[in-house]
């Protein structure tokens, strides 16, 4: 199959918000209403939102301001550590290299959230008393469109062509000619594609550091992350087999070593 | 019938069963989450909603015992902690022979303490798993307010999952032996009395706890 990526160049975005609406529209979500804050209408992507365009303001090194729109949503890592921390296999690769959830699998415990690089997924809480029903959500770069031969919601709306979805290598050598175009407005621009995580299916070509947007520099795989599913779980379930080996192996060899003796000889 | 000697207080029964019966409930309620062999549980309590409620709200269950002994029988509390860390040579010696008595076979062990070096190595990974569980289960479940109310870095929240994985599949296997020992080794079977009506047999501790009985338990039962 043919190898696609997302690539978005956020040195095309006119921050209209025409992805937000579509994402909401075929995704289905519910409106969210946050508090004012500015601009930018929500703080972060979230269960229900999807996709959010961040405005950052930045002063340039001329005394000028430039304005720095982002198209933000899950970017689906190669080595996604939600699915590496998912206590119930609900997040795996699609066929189309994105991260999806399986909602009927999904216990909601949150471990996916605590551990994702890039704060995206997030958990949907229905609360009944003290109980709380959860589930995680998040984009899933369109699977059901992917499906159908159509293009992400947010690709098809972008009028600008700052988000496209198409084939891997072109885009990639597409992004390599934007930054050196680029170059010269934007000294700091790169190509956001961290290799801490395995590469991302959603390529940015960003206007400044990754920083400067709230991303991680050089996110990876959290450490603690390999600790806990690499060694510490199948340990434990080693441990476990050998401790009740143990057990059944001393039950096994009293009853055979203190037949008719009925235990110790001082009791 | 040999006399029966004092071994354990109302209020340190209480505090271990206490102890034991939500260890269990956190257990099974956990479980579902370390091995996709045992979601059935999720269904045992009604969804994994209902199992996390329990898991959550058991936890804060399972500090009580502590803050209980400490309140109410606080001597046997620092009893305990002493000898568990108290280790000489007949603690030491213990093993060599124990690993022949736990799959039945007649081993010589020198005299024990009130808690035998066995139940001392019990009580401490008991007491050290306990003590990571309950931190690390703590920083997942409040993990926002360590974060923004206390600053906390995002790393030392990711840290507990490890530390609470660890201390899951560690204590996992010391209970295993330590039910074992009490309901089926038949040489420590006995023992069972003491935690449940608070007596032993004098024999059992002669046999069992020697050094506890020569030096504290037969001048007070000549008495």
């Amino acid at each position: 199959m043919e190898k696609m990526i997302k690539f978005v160049d956020v040195t095309l975005c006119d921050g209209c918000r025409g992805c937000m609406v579509a994402c909401k529209n075929w995704n289905d979500l519910p409106i969210e209403i946050e508090e004012f804050h500015g601009v930018q209408s929500h703080a972060n992507v979230t269960a229900n939102t999807w996709n959010v365009i961040t405005y950052t303001e930045v002063e340039r090194k001329d005394g000028g301001l430039d304005w720095l729109f982002r198209h933000a949503s899950c970017l689906h890592c190669k080595e996604a550590s939600c699915e590496k921390v998912c206590s119930e296999d609900a997040i795996s690769h699609s066929k189309y290299d994105t991260v999806v959830v399986d909602e009927d699998k999904c216990v909601g415990c949150g471990y996916c959230v605590e551990y994702c690089p890039f704060d995206v997924i997030q958990l949907k809480t229905l609360k009944d008393g003290l109980v709380e029903k959860r589930k995680a959500y998040k984009c899933t770069m369109c699977i059901d469109r992917l499906d159908q031969g159509l293009q992400p919601a947010c690709a098809t709306a972008c009028h600008a062509g700052s988000i496209v979805y198409g084939n891997k290598e072109e885009l990639l050598a597409k992004a390599e000619t934007r930054l050196q175009d680029v170059k010269d407005r934007f000294p700091n621009a790169n190509i956001y594609n961290p290799k801490g995580v395995g590469g991302t299916n959603t390529v940015y070509l960003l206007a400044d550091k990754p920083s400067v947007y709230g991303l991680p520099e050089s996110p990876k795989v959290p450490t603690s992350a390999v600790v806990w599913k690499d060694y510490a779980q199948p340990l434990g379930k080693a441990l476990l087999g050998v401790t009740t080996m143990a057990v059944v192996g001393a039950a096994i060899s009293n009853a055979i070593n203190n037949k008719g003796d009925g235990g110790h000889g001082h009791e | 019938m040999s006399k029966q000697v004092k071994r354990f207080s109302k209020p340190v029964i209480l505090a271990h069963w206490l102890n034991a019966f939500t260890f269990m409930l956190l257990y099974f309620t956990g479980l579902p989450l370390y091995s996709e062999w045992f979601d059935w549980v999720y269904v045992l309590f009604g969804g994994p909603e209902n199992a996390r409620f329990v898991h959550h709200y058991g936890g804060l269950v399972f500090i009580l015992p502590t803050v209980f002994i400490l309140l109410v029988d606080a001597k046997s509390f620092t009893h305990w902690m002493k000898q568990i860390f108290s280790w000489k040579a007949h603690d030491f010696a213990f093993f060599k022979g124990f690993a022949k008595e736990f799959f039945g076979l007649h081993a010589d062990i020198p005299k024990q303490d009130f808690y035998n070096a066995g139940e001392k190595i019990n009580s401490l990974l008991q007491v050290f798993t306990a003590f990571l569980l309950i931190v690390s289960g703590l920083l997942m479940w409040f993990a926002d307010f360590f974060t923004t109310t206390l600053g906390f870095s995002q790393s030392i929240i990711l840290l507990a999952y490890p530390m609470h994985s660890i201390a899951f599949g560690l204590s996992v296997a010391v209970v295993v032996g330590h039910v074992y020992l009490s309901i089926g080794h038949p040489n420590s079977r006995p023992s069972m009395q003491g935690i449940l009506k608070g007596y032993i047999s004098e024999d059992y501790a002669k046999a069992h706890h020697g050094k506890w009985y020569d030096e504290e338990v037969k001048d007070n039962l000549k008495m």
